[in-house]
C-alpha cells in the first residue's frame, strides 16, 4: 500500500511539472540564462534584490516596436537601481533583433531565445502572443502579467 | 493457385484504393490571415493547426505573414477546416493557396472558376468562396464571377477555385 502511494506521489509530481510549463502570479522566477547583445550569458534571476520587467518580444512585432519606445522611456524616467527591465527577444534572426534594438535605441539589458514561439523561454513562461509582459518583486515572485506603466511607476514609488 | 489468386486480387485492390485515395489530397495549405491586431504576433494560429493530426508541419513567414502547413499524406482534409481553425483563433483568412494532387479537383465539392492546365504532378488553387477571401475582394470577385451560378450562393459545402499553375 506504502509502495503505492509512494508511486503515485512521484507519477502526480512528474504531471504537474510537465502539463504546467507556464509562470503564474505568484510563481518564482525561473533561472534561465540566456545571451544577451553584448555577448555575455545572463541569468535573468540574477536581478533579483530588485523589480525586474520582463518584456517578450520580436523584431518583427510592430506592437512590440510601439511598445519598446514606451519601455526606454520608462528605462529613462525610473531608478535602474529599483527596477530591471530586461528584454528577452524570440526572433529567430539575431542580426534583425540588434538593428531593431539599435534603432529604438534601447539601453536596458537585452536576451534572445531565437526559436520564435518554440523558444524554450516562451514555452516556460507561457507566452502565446507578442508583447507579453512580467513582473517580477526583489524576491523573484511574479506578481503582474502585461502590468500597465502607471502600476509600475505606483508600485516602485511605494 | 485459386487461393494466390485470390490473395493478389485482395492485395491489388488494397493497393489500388490507397493510391486514389493518396492521389486525391491536399498535400499543403499557404494561409495568409488577417484581423484586427499583428497575426504573426499570436501563437494562436500556429496552435489551432497544430491541433490537426493530419498537420505535419507549420512553417511562418514573417515577410509575407503566411502560415505554410504541410499535410500529412492520404489526408481527407477539406478546405474548410482551415477556414474554422483561423477563425477559432479569432482571426480570418485573407487568402488561401493550395497545392493538390490533379485528382482532387475532379471531387464534387470543387467548383473551378477558370481553365485547368494538364498534366501536372500537382495542381496550385486558391479558393475564392466568401470566408477564404477579404471582404473587399469577394466584393469584387462577385462581379467577376456572376456568370458562375454557384458563386453567389455562398454554399459553405462547394469551394470555388482558381488553378494557379
Amino acid at each position: 500500500m506504502k509502495e503505492h502511494l509512494k508511486y503515485f506521489t512521484v507519477l502526480v509530481i512528474f504531471f504537474s511539472i510537465t502539463t504546467n510549463a507556464q509562470t503564474k502570479i505568484g510563481d518564482a522566477i525561473p533561472s534561465i540564462t540566456l545571451k544577451s547583445n553584448t555577448n555575455n550569458e545572463v541569468a535573468i534571476t540574477s536581478f533579483k534584490g530588485k523589480y525586474m520587467l520582463i518584456d517578450f518580444w520580436a523584431s518583427w512585432c510592430a506592437p512590440c516596436r510601439l511598445g519598446n519606445k514606451k519601455l526606454v522611456k520608462l528605462h529613462n524616467e525610473i531608478s535602474s537601481s529599483k527596477i530591471e527591465i530586461i528584454g528577452i527577444s524570440i526572433d529567430t534572426d539575431a542580426n534583425k533583433w540588434l538593428k531593431a534594438i539599435e534603432k529604438d535605441k534601447i539601453k536596458f539589458t537585452q536576451l534572445i531565445d531565437p526559436n520564435g514561439f518554440d523558444a524554450n523561454t516562451a514555452l516556460f513562461f507561457g507566452v502565446d502572443e507578442l508583447p507579453s509582459k512580467y513582473l517580477f518583486n526583489p524576491e523573484g515572485v511574479l506578481i503582474a502579467k502585461n502590468p500597465t506603466e502607471e502600476e509600475i511607476i505606483k508600485l516602485i514609488k511605494e | 493457385m485459386k487461393k494466390i489468386n485470390k490473395v493478389y486480387v485482395v492485395v491489388a485492390s488494397i493497393v489500388l484504393m490507397f493510391s486514389i485515395k493518396s492521389n486525391a489530397q491536399i498535400v499543403k495549405a499557404e494561409i495568409r490571415a488577417t484581423g484586427l491586431t499583428c497575426s504573426m504576433c499570436s501563437n494562436a494560429i500556429n496552435k489551432q493547426l497544430k491541433t490537426l493530426p493530419e498537420v505535419v508541419n507549420v512553417e511562418t513567414d514573417l515577410n509575407t505573414n503566411t502560415f505554410t502547413v504541410t499535410l500529412t499524406e492520404g489526408n481527407a482534409l477539406s478546405p474548410k477546416v482551415f477556414k474554422e481553425k483561423v477563425e477559432k483563433a479569432g482571426f480570418f483568412i485573407g487568402t488561401l493557396v493550395i497545392t493538390a494532387k490533379p485528382e482532387t479537383i475532379t471531387q464534387t465539392p470543387y467548383i473551378l472558376v477558370n481553365d485547368k492546365s494538364n498534366n501536372l504532378s500537382e495542381i496550385q488553387f486558391q479558393v475564392v468562396d466568401k470566408g477564404y477571401v477579404t471582404e473587399k475582394e469577394f466584393k469584387k470577385l462577385s462581379k467577376s464571377y456572376k456568370n458562375v451560378e454557384t458563386y453567389a450562393s455562398n454554399n459553405e459545402d462547394d469551394f470555388h477555385i482558381k488553378i494557379l499553375n
